[in-house]
Formats: structure tokens, C-alpha cells, sequence
């Protein structure tokens, strides 16, 4: 947010950082060993769609490449949108690599169409525990962090969000501003 | 690819820089013709002046929801909307504000807060129920866009004079009533000086400022379809909001002419208007939605 953005108004959404995405496929041993994180074989990327003729036809482009990719690897790839009006690729596979991979491919598809901006998040669904865990990777901030819906309407536990934050720190970037760890309620992962 | 930024407006642009140069200049001026008039006692009235401004800086968001009768709601009173505005925030990389329901059926929404971290988004009860979800979203984004723009702090910094000449406008007038008396000499006595000098700085600036506001409403609509992806939310709820304007009592309308400068539409038509007439707005926000994801040329 520099000095002009505030004088003239932004004219461009904050890039979308995917460097930090691969770090996830690194630190999954921890996950598992040390946190009893198990891989729920599903992870979902989400997206803000623009209405325009050139957004559709990206997405078509992103759309084709994702299921030639998904032929390869036995991936599943389903879509939907939601009532907030962002789009969900949904990436179902045994496979942890191949979902990361899968992930980073949407995204990185998107972007190298000039769209990275509409990029909100990816989520990846862990089990093991008593609730499910979701780790959230905000593309505006580059970074993770822990999201543990209760199963009660809006709630989440936030004890253990923070205690997966302190152990999770040492394994990925971890967003620092708690204020910023949306949830993602209505996952359809 | 690189595609173009959205509704870049070099006229906009410009408008805003040439209206606060004018702005500055202005006060610029009133200030030195006034170090001409006194010496010591302007300083007194500035340190004061200043300490006003910083007060209504710092409790913008305060007066704004009691003045509005704006009630902070949290997350179980109305998680749709928190959820709605948690992600137009984080698309925009701005934190979550506070989120308030102001309990009309006007269907309205204003954002405050000196910052974007003691932000609030407040919408009344008739926009989250009258409209679509998608328009309500466009309006949101349209809020959080002033958010962004830091549109409280630019329009507090941009009115402090405007204030002051205002005051010192009133100031002069009462000392020129009760001194009546003193015929010693024969210059135009330094009261009206400053009378007429603070009443043109005032007329001047007001018009610029609200120049200035309606320029930033412009920046704040091409904000949200940058935030929504699709300029057309924001049309159609505007559209909305105009003909329901219009058809509700008067009692409505004048309980909200005091609080227009923060509403996404006024209430109340008026020349010198804090925001620009809703056939220009769509007409930008038309021009937006045509080159929106055009590939850089």
C-alpha cells in the first residue's frame, strides 16, 4: 500500500505469492510423524472470477490443462462456485505430492494467464484429530496457517489453531497477524 | 501475460491532484494572509484547531456509528456478512473490519475508521435484505475500498482548514459585534479582514472538497470492481439503491441528510453534492467492466 495507491485509489489487487506453496510437500513428514497429521486426500484452490470474456477463456485454458494433468496422475477434479461468488477447484488424490503439485498448477496456470490477483486461497484437508484440520495458504499473504472448524456453525478451535501455529512454525511460513486466518466454513473438501 | 489494470483513469488522476493542489494553495494563501493579520494569537488558534481535527480523527469511527445508531455485530449475529466481508477483505489484503448493521430499511452502507485496522463497514437492515447478495457484495467492496483508500484520514487532513476558516469566520464575526466601540482608526478594521478572508476560504474549499469526495467515490467504485471482479454488482445495487431512495418517507430522509458524506449514496439531492450523480457513476462503471481483463497492448 504505497503513498499513491491511497492518493488515486488502487488500480490492482495485491499479487498472488505461490513460492511458498511447495513448502507444504517439504514439511509433510513433520506433519504426519510429529502431529499425527494425516493427508485427507483433498485439497481445494479458490478464486474470485472475473466477468469477462477474457477471464472465461483463461479458465477454460486452466480448466483443460488441469484435466490433462489430472489424466496422468488419477487425479479428480471437480468445480463449483459458492454463494460469496468465488469459484472452487476442487483436487481429490491419495497422493500428497500430486495434490500440492495440483494445486501449484491451477495457480501458477492463472497466473501465468495474467489472472494471479483473483487468487484468494488454497485449502488442504488433514485428518487425525478430533476435528478436521484444514491448512489454509493465503495467496495475498504467502503464507499458512491452521483452521479447525468444530462442526458447529461458525465455530473453531482456536486452542488448537494456535497450538498447531507453534508447532508448525518451524516447518512453514506461518501468517503472523491472527487477524488475518480467515476460515473457509462452507469447504466443500 | 500481464493484463491492463482496471479503469485506469488518467482524468481522474488528474482531477484529484489538480483539486488538492487547489486545496493546498487555498490554505496556503489563507494561511499567510492571516500570519499578516497576527502574530501570536494564530498559533493559539491552530494548536487548538488541531487538537479538534485530531479528536475527530481519532473517534471518527465512534461518532460516525452512534450518529448512524450503527450497532457492531458480531459473527454469530450475522455470519453471512462476516464471512462476506472477511473475504472481499482478504482479496483486497486489507484486515477484516468491524462489521455493523444500522437497523432501517433504507438501503444504505458506510465505512469509517481512521484506519484500516479500527475500520468499520456498517450496512442497514434494507440493503442486506432488499438486495441480491452479489449487489450486497459490490457495496461492500465499494466500502472496503474507502477502507483501503484511507478516504476518513484524506478527507479529515483535507478539511482541517476548511474548519478553521470556519471557526475563525464566526470568530471574527462575534468580535466585530462587541467591538463596536473603537472608531480610532481609519483601515478596514482587522475583524473583517478576517471575516471576509475566512468566508472565502471557506466557500472555496468546500466546493473543492466536495470536488474531492466525489473523485474519491469514483476511486472507491472502481475499488469494488477490482474487489468483486465484476463491476456490474455494483451497478445493478446502485440502481437499487437509487429507486429505493426515492420512495421512502420523508422522515427517513431527513434523519439520514446529516450522515451523507459517509453513505455510498446521498440521500438528499443537493449542488454541491459529496458524491457524483449515479448516471456518471455506472457510466465509469460500464467503461471498467469493458476493458477489465484486457491483455496489456
Amino acid at each position: 500500500m504505497g503513498l499513491l495507491d491511497v492518493l488515486f485509489g488502487k488500480k490492482r489487487l495485491p499479487k498472488a505469492r505461490l513460492d511458498r506453496l511447495f513448502a507444504l510437500s517439504t514439511a509433510r513428514i513433520t506433519l504426519e510423524a510429529e502431529l499425527r497429521l494425516k493427508p485427507a486426500g483433498s485439497a481445494a484452490v479458490i478464486y474470485k472470477p472475473l466477468s469477462t470474456g477474457e477471464f472465461a477463456r483463461a479458465d477454460d485454458d486452466v480448466r483443460e490443462l488441469l484435466h490433462q494433468a489430472a489424466k496422468e496422475t488419477g487425479t479428480e477434479v471437480t468445480r463449483r462456485s459458492d454463494s460469496y461468488g468465488f469459484e472452487w477447484v476442487v483436487i481429490e488424490d491419495r497422493d500428497f505430492e500430486d495434490l500440492v503439485t495440483a494445486v501449484h498448477l491451477v495457480s501458477s496456470e492463472l497466473q501465468a494467464q495474467g489472472f494471479g490477483e483473483q487468487l484468494l486461497a488454497a485449502a488442504f484437508r488433514f485428518g487425525g484429530g478430533e476435528h478436521p484440520v484444514y491448512l489454509i495458504y493465503g495467496y495475498k499473504r504467502g503464507a499458512f496457517w491452521p483452521f479447525v472448524p468444530t462442526g458447529k456453525e461458525q465455530e473453531r478451535d482456536n486452542a488448537e489453531e494456535l497450538r498447531l501455529k507453534s508447532e508448525l512454525e518451524r516447518e512453514l511460513p506461518i501468517e503472523e497477524d491472527l487477524s488475518r486466518w480467515f476460515g473457509l466454513f462452507d469447504a466443500p473438501i | 501475460m500481464r493484463r491492463k489494470a482496471y479503469g485506469r483513469d488518467f482524468g481522474l488522476s488528474w482531477r484529484m491532484v489538480l483539486t488538492t493542489f487547489l486545496l493546498g494553495a487555498l490554505y496556503v494563501v489563507f494561511f499567510i494572509v492571516l500570519l499578516q493579520l497576527f502574530n501570536l494569537s494564530l498559533g493559539v488558534v491552530i494548536v487548538v484547531m488541531a487538537g479538534l481535527a485530531f479528536l475527530q480523527y481519532f473517534t471518527s469511527d465512534r461518532i460516525a456509528l452512534a450518529a448512524s445508531g450503527a450497532k457492531v455485530v458480531e459473527p454469530d449475529q450475522a455470519p453471512e456478512l462476516h464471512d462476506m466481508v472477511e473475504r472481499l477483505a482478504a482479496m483486497a489484503d486489507i484486515p477484516k473490519p468491524r462489521v455493523a448493521v444500522i437497523d432501517t430499511d433504507v438501503p444504505n452502507a458506510f465505512a469509517t475508521g481512521r484506519n484500516p485496522k479500527h475500520a468499520v463497514v456498517a450496512v442497514t437492515r434494507g440493503l442486506w435484505q432488499r438486495l441480491e447478495p452479489h449487489e450486497v457484495e459490490g457495496v461492500v467492496a465499494h466500502e472496503l475500498a474507502h477502507v483501503q483508500h484511507r478516504d476518513v484520514a484524506i478527507m479529515t487532513i483535507a478539511s482541517f482548514f476548511s474548519m478553521v476558516a470556519a471557526m475563525l469566520m464566526r470568530f471574527g464575526l462575534y468580535a466585530g459585534m462587541f467591538s463596536g466601540g473603537n472608531r480610532d482608526n481609519n483601515a478596514a478594521p482587522v475583524w473583517l479582514i478576517m471575516f471576509v478572508v475566512s468566508l472565502l476560504t471557506y466557500v472555496i474549499s468546500y466546493v473543492l472538497l466536495m470536488a474531492l469526495s466525489r473523485y474519491r467515490e469514483y476511486a472507491a467504485d472502481r475499488g469494488a470492481a477490482l474487489i468483486t471482479g465484476a463491476p456490474e454488482n455494483l451497478m445493478s445495487a446502485l440502481q437499487k439503491i437509487a429507486s429505493r431512495m426515492t420512495q421512502i418517507p420523508q422522515r427517513d430522509l431527513r434523519e439520514a441528510a446529516g450522515m451523507n458524506a459517509f453513505f455510498i449514496m446521498p440521500t438528499v439531492k443537493e449542488l454541491f453534492s459529496t458524491h457524483p450523480p449515479l448516471e456518471k457513476r455506472l457510466e465509469r462503471l460500464a467503461a471498467i467492466a469493458r476493458e477489465m481483463g484486457r491483455p496489456v497492448a
